[in-house]
């Protein structure tokens, strides 16, 4: 299964991309913000979109409206990764099109089964 | 005006539970002092602010030598090899204190916004506030080098 991994921090790019592949998801790709994400997912075929919500140029709102809005990955299963976890953040993201949620600071488990969860048919 | 105690629980747990999950590394908490003025060894210092229903900032402070060690804890790789990975490190330390803090106090109150985290690094410098703020520090120990989690909060 191929991720693409997107977050303005390289050291939580890191942090997630090692705990994907300790749990077997071994080809992960990176960007730093919703608009390098835009381009790579352009350029790449993955499986699933992890990504963090607030980022300069584009955020990770912004960023889940363009993979909805586009033909080519509009099916694409997102999962979030963020400190941003009050109610109206939540329903914010939902709204946005994301399939699944993790807040900052997360466990190996946590991200094992949201992954899971958000691969399962709706 | 002090800083209230429901802040600096939340502000404590979210620490403890940053360096648990993130960091690898379990932290301490020590005694919480009113005001602490910089000692010579704290060399970064990761802030992110906050506005909204409160003003004020989150800021985190170690010495350059545990900031490595706590960075190369996070990406998994020997502290010695850690270099420019640092401030990023830091800054996301700082981000997720002051996030997790956010969502903790939403429960109780209006959700703040936050900014970016920014990182100073050096050896002679001191921050002043204006006389409206009030100021904790938050002392841990983690592997027996002390940290520090500081909270200012703004009258306005
Ligand atoms: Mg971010």
């Amino acid at each position: 299964m191929r991720i693409l991994v997107v977050d303005d921090s390289s050291t939580m790019r890191r942090i997630i991309i090692n705990t994907l592949n300790k749990l077997g998801y071994k080809e992960c790709h990176e960007a730093a913000n919703g608009r390098e994400g835009v381009e790579r997912l352009a350029t790449i075929q993955v499986d699933m979109v992890i990504t963090d919500w607030n980022m300069p140029e584009m955020s990770g709102i912004e960023f889940i409206k363009a993979v909805r809005g586009n033909e080519a990955t509009k099916h694409l299963p997102v999962l979030m990764v963020t400190t941003n976890a009050a109610q109206d953040d939540i329903v914010q993201a939902l709204h946005a099109g994301v399939n699944n949620y993790v807040v900052k600071p997360f466990t190996p488990d946590t991200i094992k089964d949201k992954i899971e969860a958000a691969l399962k048919p709706a | 005006m002090s800083i209230p105690e429901q802040l600096l629980t939340q502000l404590i747990s979210a620490t403890e539970e940053v360096f648990e999950r993130m960091v690898f590394v379990p932290v301490t908490v020590g005694t919480v002092d009113g005001h602490v003025s910089a000692g010579p060894h704290r060399h970064v210092v990761a802030t992110v602010a906050f506005a909204g229903h409160r003003n004020g900032f989150v800021s985190f402070h170690s010495s350059i030598d545990t900031a490595n060690e706590i960075a190369g804890a996070m990406l998994g790789i020997p502290h010695d090899s850690v270099n420019g990975e640092m401030p990023d490190a830091m800054g996301e330390l700082a981000n997720m204190i002051a996030g997790s803090l956010r969502t903790r106090m939403a429960a109780f109150e209006p959700a703040w916004t936050i900014t970016c985290p920014s990182v100073t690094i050096g050896s002679d410098f001191s921050t002043r506030y204006p006389s409206e703020v009030s100021e904790a520090r938050v002392p841990f120990t983690m592997n027996g080098r002390t940290v520090e989690v500081e909270i200012i909060l703004s009258k306005r």
